[in-house]
């Protein structure tokens, strides 16, 4: 089993050709086990909230604003593509969650669209938005899967959900991204005059983050990725690091920030803990306070907004 | 990546054979086998079900019917036979884990023709790591000296 994950990751990894490929496979295939949560909320539903947000784990988060719930790239699998094993547990029940507004998706990595979890929370939502050229990368469900092209929206009961663009890349497999060259996306979710804006998996590109802001002016939180960050060269493409994702959070003029996307798989140079570190220095040199830029542990909720 | 490079590895990964254990009543060798697949219908795909030759492996294991066609060199076949044959059929997927990515299966018939002759053929196949692993067992009863050939099966698109 060992030697056939070690071939697959190699398949996998080395397709791209980045020599970080070999220090991730090893890391990988030495990761220890996947750690536990102590106790995870059963009931995420908080009356007191106008906007609350619920870390499950790397881009996972649940969002409450008002009555309205929504989930962002819901991934509770304890493996991806069955190479890469989870380091630390889902922080929420996917059987818990409440009814949901919608379920976004922002792009077809394995980190980020997983068929076993979307089979946990069919039942909880009636709809999932994801980029084009995405459902035809999906299996059926019962639920609708509707896809979003940049800057339109879906909007129901009030709650408008609008994809904006940024940079990134498509596909699942590898070479497909060549081909779903569209296939990946940022969301706003606004809703009773609260409006966040959800960064998905992304590079630093200032021109998108300008346009989202120019748009959306009064943003109450924005969610952003801040690892993989190392090698950097490499990862500057596709990925911002927590520098990267300050210099985001400024140009967009959100109010605050949760930062997503690290410490839960090995998809990098970087170390856990390397990111959120890196990312408390940086705010200490840019003057930012961590009620400001909120990091959230896995499975913890925060009321960002109080009735 | 350019859609011509991404299909240029496309082609590539074509050419890597699936090794074969071949097993006749009195041999045991080896042999390789192509595949290509010049349509597919996905019944488990959410959208755009008809793919040619490049399929995507959720589109394939998650529930599917193929055409497929296989270039075949096995072992072992009788002085007077050439150990090159051509396999065309039709295959039914079927997802077990994960709509397949994890863990799906295959049922298969075709006919192959070899320069000795032609025949039928029976296929049934396990796969795993969105189908670039598999192993597949290939019945030809009327196949002189192949009659049972097991295949792990490497595939990407």
């Amino acid at each position: 089993m060992r030697g056939m994950r070690f071939a697959l990751l190699a398949w996998l990894l080395v397709l791209p050709g980045c020599g970080f490929a070999w220090r991730a496979m090893k890391r990988n295939l030495a990761a220890p086990p996947e750690r536990k949560v102590a106790h995870k909320i059963q009931d995420p539903r908080r009356p007191d909230a106008r906007l609350a947000a619920l870390w499950v784990g790397h881009a996972t988060v649940l969002l409450q604003l008002d009555d309205r719930f929504v989930l962002t790239d819901p991934v509770f699998s304890h493996t991806l593509a069955q190479v890469s094993p989870r380091l630390v547990e889902p922080g929420f029940e996917p059987e818990n969650l409440p009814p949901l507004a919608a379920v976004v998706v922002s792009h077809m990595h394995f980190d980020h669209l997983s068929f076993s979890s979307l089979d946990r929370i069919e039942p909880r939502t009636a709809i999932v938005l994801v980029p084009p050229g995405v459902r035809a990368s999906m299996p059926r469900y019962d639920f609708e899967i509707r896809e979003l092209a940049p800057w339109t929206a879906y909007e129901q009961g009030g709650l408008r959900i609008t994809a904006v663009p940024v940079q990134h890349v498509g596909g699942r497999y590898g070479i497909d991204a060549a081909f779903e060259t569209r296939a990946f996306t940022g969301y706003v979710f606004e809703y009773r005059g609260l409006s966040v804006y959800f960064g998905g998996d992304a590079a630093y590109a200032p021109r998108a983050f300008r346009a989202a802001h120019a748009r959306f002016p009064n943003l109450s939180l924005a969610i952003l990725p801040i690892c993989p960050n190392q090698p950097r060269e490499y990862m500057s493409h596709t990925h911002e690091g927590p520098s990267q994702a300050l210099d985001a959070f400024l140009l967009l003029g959100a109010a605050r920030m949760i930062p997503i996307h690290f410490d839960t798989y090995i998809n990098s140079d970087d170390a856990p803990g390397a990111c959120p570190a890196e990312l408390r220095r940086q705010m200490q040199a840019r003057g930012l306070s961590a009620e400001q830029v909120i990091t959230l542990g896995f499975g913890e909720q925060r009321v960002l907004i109080e009735k | 990546m350019s859609p011509l490079f991404a299909a240029s590895i496309w082609g590539l990964t074509q050419l890597v054979p699936s090794p074969l254990l071949v097993t006749g009543k009195e041999h045991v060798g080896g042999g390789l086998r192509w595949q290509v697949t010049p349509l597919l219908y996905s019944f488990g795909i959410a959208a755009r079900p008809v793919r040619a030759f490049f399929v995507s492996p959720i589109a394939r294991h998650s529930g599917s019917v193929e055409l497929h066609a296989s270039p075949e060199w096995a072992c072992c076949a009788p002085a007077d036979a050439s150990s090159w044959l051509v396999r065309a059929g039709l295959r039914l997927y079927l997802p077990l884990l994960e709509h397949g990515e994890q863990l799906s299966w295959s049922l298969g018939g075709a006919y192959y023709r070899a320069a000795g002759g032609g025949g039928a053929s029976a296929d049934l196949g396990l796969y795993t790591f969105s189908g670039v692993l598999g192993l597949t067992v290939t019945v030809s009863p009327w196949l002189s000296r192949r009659e049972l050939i097991t295949a792990l099966n490497i595939r990407y698109f």
